[in-house]
């Protein structure tokens, strides 16, 4: 069920090209050089250290490392991060 | 990027959480909207985040649950700027100086400005103004009112007819009337001089015109003394008669002067007493005591306050008891006959001109009656006896 919904979203992005992070509740990352990030559409802090940060998405995780790390701004879904951006990386969720 | 101002018009404190579940803490910050930012770690267990001042309540029950603990590192913008101000005694000692020395200050006199006067005058008139205590830096409520200035300037300065005195603020306007003193006309207009009460000729003084009586003569009120024709009968000339006449008149007084009487006077002795009113209550600063004379007169004057262009319900009042007695004065017969004298010459001297002289006085007669003793005195007066009167030509 859920994977014959996901398809159709899918489907339907790409037909009635409608923004992807809007159908799909996908993150939406905009990157100003190295110095800061920022996510849209996350749904929580898993770590936060002055290193790594780890967001949790809708399927899987996001791993931000790098230095002096510093959150600017937090609200319900976007959060600005600041500091020395060296690393981003996606974390899919463990299929069960 | 984050707007500032609002923060710190608001108010932020930098807190310290220090727990084992830091994210967790602020998952629950964003799920229960409480806006939290800039946050950085400080070690493991520790995060440094910035929070309003009024959702510190808030994050109570959060912290319970995630078995964190708070300590607060700092706290930011105007509020607390705002209190350490207002908190610090030397500011707030410095507001209330700052007020009182508006206060003491719009309650002196800064300046005082002369309207309609010669510099001559102006001169006098500051002088005469400063000796009653108008002068830069004195105390409004310490000087007397405006009635009282302008009466006594008027009085001391022969050079003016009238001076207006105005305060406004804490300037005096002085609005003078200068006296035009009358230049010394001629007589323009040719005039006789006649006699303008029975009297007996005693000196004759002519500049201009022709006398028309002797030394000694009687003559009557309407008689002409001093011609304005002057010259041959063919050949006359108007002239206005110019020139003194002095005669000896009468004058009979009647003057009443009761043997006893009682009247007030002020002893001198004074007592002064100050309070300070608001709002028509007066609470007395100085001068307690009851007077410790029996019977007195009382004089208030009461000046407001001012602060700024403002006057406000606080005045300043100033008591003056004067010490009075009740004098009774009996006057033997003799005193009695004194005192009549001296009043009816008091009375013929302002009856005739500065000029005249008493020559003699005799008392007709004097009766006691109901404890009054009346006088009747007869004054011979040497005194002018002239007045002019214009010639109207006829035809």
């Amino acid at each position: 069920m859920a994977k014959w919904k996901h398809n159709l979203k899918s489907w339907l992005t790409r037909r009635l090209e409608l923004p992807a992070d809007a159908v799909m509740d996908l993150p939406r990352i905009t990157m100003v050089g190295q110095l800061h990030i920022y996510i849209e559409n996350h749904q929580g802090v898993l770590k936060f250290s002055n290193e790594e940060v780890r967001l949790l998405l809708k399927n899987g995780q996001l791993v931000i490392k790098g230095e002096d790390f510093m959150l600017k701004t937090i609200l319900p879904e976007e959060i600005l991060l600041e500091g020395k951006i060296e690393h981003v990386s996606y974390l899919d969720k463990p299929q069960n | 990027m984050k707007e500032y101002i609002k923060e710190l018009f608001s108010g932020y404190v930098r807190i310290k959480v220090i727990g084992s579940y830091t994210e967790l803490f602020i998952n629950r910050c964003i799920e229960y909207n409480i806006p939290i930012w800039d946050i950085s770690r400080v070690d493991n267990e520790t995060i440094l985040l910035s929070l309003y001042t009024t959702d510190i309540k808030r994050i109570r029950p959060h912290l319970k649950r995630t078995r964190c603990k708070i300590r607060i590192n700092e706290r930011k913008g105007f509020p607390f700027i705002f209190k350490k101000i207002v908190y610090s005694r030397g500011f707030l000692s410095g507001v209330i100086s700052c007020i009182l020395l508006i206060l003491i200050l719009s309650n002196m006199v800064w300046s005082i400005t002369v309207n309609g006067a010669t510099p001559e005058v102006e001169h006098k008139l500051k002088q005469v103004a400063e000796e009653l205590g108008v002068k830069k830096g004195a105390f409004i409520f310490q000087l007397p009112s405006n009635q009282e200035l302008q009466q006594e300037m008027t009085e001391s300065l022969k050079e003016i007819t009238w001076v207006g005195v105005k305060r406004s603020g804490s300037t005096y306007h002085f609005e003078v009337v200068q006296k035009q003193l009358p230049e010394k006309q001629p007589a323009l207009n040719a005039r006789h001089i006649v006699a303008d009460k029975k009297a007996i000729i005693t000196k004759i003084y002519v500049e201009e015109g022709q006398v028309q009586v002797k030394e000694n003569d009687y003559v009557k009120p309407g008689q002409l003394l001093i011609s304005g024709f002057i010259g041959k009968e063919e050949k006359s000339e108007l002239v206005p008669a110019r020139g003194e006449v002095y005669g000896k008149t009468w004058y009979i007084t009647n003057v009443s002067i009761p043997l006893k009487s009682t009247f007030e006077t002020n002893t001198g002795e004074r007592e002064t007493k100050y309070a300070v009113g608001f709002f028509g209550f007066h609470l007395p600063i100085w001068g307690f005591s009851k007077p410790e004379f029996p019977r007195y007169e009382t004089i208030i004057s009461e000046t407001n306050l001012r602060f700024l262009k403002w006057e406000i319900p606080l005045s300043f009042q100033t008591k003056a008891l004067l010490e009075t007695k009740e004098v009774t004065r009996e006057y033997t017969e003799k005193e009695a006959l004194q005192a009549a004298s001296q009043v009816s010459r008091e009375d013929i001297i302002s009856k005739t001109s500065e000029k005249a002289e008493i020559k003699e006085e005799k008392i007709l007669h004097h009766e006691v009656e109901n404890g009054k003793v009346n006088v009747k005195i007869h004054y011979e007066i040497i005194e002018e006896i002239g007045k002019d009167i214009p010639i109207i030509q006829g035809d």
